[in-house]
């Protein structure tokens, strides 16, 4: 679920057309267009990273919605240090990460479906085939546990993941995002694809 | 890292499952939409909570906070030395009001004869006034205010000093 960068378009009156930064002015202004636009151009990539990091449908719903509204109420204080992008994604990466401290290890899961490529996939088909001869099954079995195994990585180490190997944001977009230094990002991932690999022996073989 | 790239090149294949999960259909065609009724409504205003501001304001803050909550080792550390701090500084305080004490014994010391020199001399009417409180009925005195106030009742006076002169009116009978 990765979304391309938004461009704009040369009609730059109607909020469609208009550049992040002008958007961010209007919503600042309290032009709720304005921010309607924003949502609109981030609102797949935050609801992905949440969901997830949730592996819940209805949480994420909430959670991304929440985000919104939240960096809606704190437009205010945005004063343009990060992208409105970056800004955004990091109340979101706090918002989740809260969240699930609260609920502890209860986790429940809604996944979502997986669409009518996957099987297309090559890399994924390959990944199975030797598994199971019944490919449905062995996708939504596969589905199931590689959440499983996401779910018990910590917080930190599951949102490297989930931002670089499943978003594809690079590891300074990640430092940003996180507030921490690109090390800690690269150290993190590494800890969480070892755990990952672990959990998952029976797919992921290491080379 | 090359080396561990490529252990990790199955689960990153695997990894990639997890773009093919996709909400309902039509789900983001409502989503904006509901954001923006949910601000119309008011809930964009609704207080936030003190963590909550820190986290969009002083996300600095937040992240020393979040070193405590990893270390609590840290914490304690901080806590510590913070109360140390404190009873120094009450025992540095004691001992400074101690010296500062000691000092003004000792110079008071020698310097208490000629105090007590001067204050006789400051509280012993000076003569010359002595003398004019005869004539006059005033009081010298350091008071300011009751120096000018003559020590008689105001009437009892009014006859014999030539402070006081007693008022007439004429009635003009218009």
């Amino acid at each position: 679920m990765i979304m391309p960068e938004p461009i704009a378009t040369p009609d730059s009156n109607t909020p469609a057309g208009m550049l992040e930064g002008d958007l961010v002015r209007h919503a600042q202004r309290g032009d709720l267009e304005a921010y309607d636009e924003l949502v609109k151009r981030y609102q797949q990539r935050i609801y992905a990273t949440i969901y997830h990091m949730t592996s819940n449908h209805d949480d994420a719903n909430d959670l991304a919605q929440d985000a919104f509204i939240k960096a809606y109420s704190a437009l205010k204080s945005f004063r343009g240090g990060s992208t409105f992008y970056t800004w955004i994604y990091r109340i979101a990466v706090n918002k989740t990460i809260n969240f699930l401290k609260q609920r502890k290890n209860k986790h429940h899961f809604s996944l979502n479906d997986l669409d009518f490529n996957t099987e297309n996939n090559p890399d994924l088909v390959a990944l199975i085939s030797d598994k199971t001869p019944v490919r449905e099954v062995g996708l939504a079995e596969l589905q199931k546990k590689l959440n499983e195994a996401l779910m018990k990585l910590s917080e930190p180490h599951r949102m490297v993941v989930v931002l670089h190997d499943v978003q594809g944001q690079s590891h300074e977009e990640i430092a940003e995002i996180m507030d921490c230094n690109i090390g800690t990002v690269r150290s993190r991932l590494f800890y969480a694809r070892q755990q990952l690999q672990g959990y998952l022996t029976e797919y992921a073989k290491p080379a | 890292m090359n080396q561990n790239e490529h252990n990790f090149d199955d689960l990153k294949k695997l990894l990639k499952l997890k773009q093919h999960e996709m909400p309902p259909p039509g789900y983001f065609n409502h989503f904006s939409g509901q954001v923006v009724s949910r601000i119309r409504a008011g809930e964009a205003g609704k207080s936030q909570s003190f963590t909550e501001r820190l986290q969009v304001e002083a996300p600095w803050a937040m992240s020393i906070f979040r070193i405590f909550e990893t270390r609590p080792g840290l914490i304690g550390g901080f806590a510590t030395s913070l109360c140390l701090l404190l009873v120094l500084a009450v025992v540095f305080a004691e001992r400074s009001e101690h010296s500062s004490q000691n000092l003004l014994a000792i110079s008071a010391e020698p310097a208490a004869a000629s105090v007590e020199n001067s204050v006789t001399a400051m509280t012993a009417p000076a003569p010359a006034l002595v003398a004019g409180s005869d004539n006059s009925g005033i009081v010298a005195s350091t008071n300011p205010v009751t120096s000018l106030q003559p020590t008689a009742t105001l009437f009892g006076q009014a006859g014999g000093s030539t402070l006081f002169q007693p008022a007439s009116f004429m009635a003009t009978g218009h």
